[in-house]
């Protein structure tokens, strides 16, 4: 499938593609905090006054590519693990706060994870299909997979995709609980140099128009995507081998690879082993220590390698090994905590 | 209860359970229609059951008729009024 549009939400000026242009923010923090753009210009009050962070990102997100596009799309398919947790918590918490009591929608209504594509469905009308893939680490892959295969049954031509993920106080402090985050945060400079256990948290949401057949408009193309979840190092190896031989590829045929590098002192090995072993001469990209880690932030990736083969002069932050010949491949490997991993095969239109 | 009083405070508890922006107390008319065309918040079905809890929550009155509902949630002033006379009653 082809990628004709985009757009995208994240700890970076993305929204207005001023990050290739003004450089990358240095993050401080241990969450990475959405740049918002102003959605007073986009989204009606009265619907904004409702919206939990992840609909109104992913709203905020996609409403330039309805504008454009909601007479030709197909169905949205999205990917976000938690929805709005910040809505869920205080949907649970009323429960026991009011004994069971009468409760007020807007917090459950706003709090599901499909709600970022009902919501884009009714402002643009869009009465085809619609789906929100929720499995953790690997949503935004399970959404691509979703799309292609739409595609491959002819079942639509034109899908809006994409990936969109909040932070919330209450699934940080469980997480921190959890090791999920590092104990000390160092500012993202020296993330990926940390080697310290566990990441930091991010959010933010990437949108893509993609249509099933090549086209003048077409920026990127998503060949496949695969997923593999507790995998050892050695099966990540043999996944990305498969992977490339199902695509009728080689290692070779790669030119730059898109990993998700956190600093983890337990979990990078599985990037390690992976550039090591089969790619050891490509060009090595990374993208956590601009936008850090969380469920869906393979979309990210994908946004980003979508605007190299547009041409977009790549950030020096995210440039881990420089390319030594022009870029016609890209494979990108995600993984979530070393549980769920996921490749996305992509290439110049 | 003085119902002056009660009018402002409730002002304040339609504009945070509802979350309305850039709103102020000041900015709601007594008698503005909360709903329909004619008011000037657009309130919808579901800002209806929100105004449904804040009575229930912040004055213990449950409306379990909609008829008797349709006839409390008119404006600000009619709220007012089924609080003062339910409250007092109670």
């Amino acid at each position: 499938m082809y990628i004709i549009d985009m757009s995208c939400i994240s700890a970076q000026d993305t929204y207005n593609n001023a990050i290739f242009e003004e450089g990358v923010k240095v993050q401080t923090e241990a969450q990475y905090w959405a740049v918002e753009p102003k959605y007073k210009k986009m989204i009606p009050l009265n619907l904004l006054r409702r919206m939990s962070k992840s609909v109104r990102m992913g709203v905020g997100t996609g409403i330039p590519l309805i504008d454009q596009f909601k007479d030709s799309l197909d169905g949205i398919i999205i990917g976000s693990a938690n929805g709005s947790i910040k809505k869920s918590v205080s949907f649970l918490n009323q429960i026991v706060e009011y004994n069971e009591g009468t409760l007020t929608p807007t917090d459950f209504i706003q709090s599901t994870s499909n709600s970022i594509a009902g919501t884009l469905a009714l402002m643009g009308k869009i009465t085809g299909y619609n789906n929100t893939h929720v499995n953790n680490g690997i949503a935004f892959e399970s959404a691509i997979l979703d799309a292609l295969l739409l595609f491959e049954e002819k079942s639509a031509k034109r899908l809006l995709l994409g990936g969109v993920e909040e932070i919330s106080q209450a699934n940080y402090n469980v997480d921190s609980l959890r090791g999920m985050f590092k104990d000390v945060v160092v500012d993202s400079t020296q993330l990926l140099d940390s080697n310290t256990p566990g990441s930091v948290s991010g959010e933010g949401a990437a949108l893509f128009v993609v249509d099933a057949e090549p086209s003048e408009a077409a920026v990127a193309q998503i060949i496949d995507v695969a997923q593999i979840v507790h995998p050892t190092s050695a099966e990540v190896l043999a996944k990305a081998k498969l992977f490339l031989e199902r695509n009728k590829l080689t290692t070779d045929d790669i030119d730059a690879l898109f990993l998700g590098y956190n600093g983890n002192s337990e979990t990078d090995h599985y990037y390690n082993e992976l550039q090591e072993n089969l790619f050891p001469t490509q060009a090595v990209y990374v993208y956590k220590n601009l936008v850090a880690d969380y469920y869906t932030v393979s979309s990210f990736a994908v946004w980003l390698a979508a605007n190299l083969f547009l041409g977009k002069k790549m950030p020096s932050e995210v440039i881990k090994k420089a390319p030594t010949k022009p870029t016609e491949r890209i494979l990108i490997y995600n993984h979530y905590e070393g549980t769920q991993h996921g490749f996305i095969l992509m290439s110049r239109p | 209860m003085e119902i002056t009083a009660l009018k402002e405070k409730l002002k304040q508890q339609i504009i945070d359970y509802l979350n309305l922006i850039d709103v102020e107390p000041a900015d709601l008319q007594e008698d503005s229609p909360l709903f329909g065309p004619d008011g000037d918040l657009g309130l919808d079905s579901i800002d209806s059951v929100e105004l449904l809890v804040l009575l229930e929550r912040e004055y213990e009155l449950k409306i379990t008729d909609p008829k008797e509902g349709r006839k409390v949630l008119i404006d600000v002033n009619s709220m007012a009024q089924y609080i003062i006379d339910n409250v007092e009653a109670k």
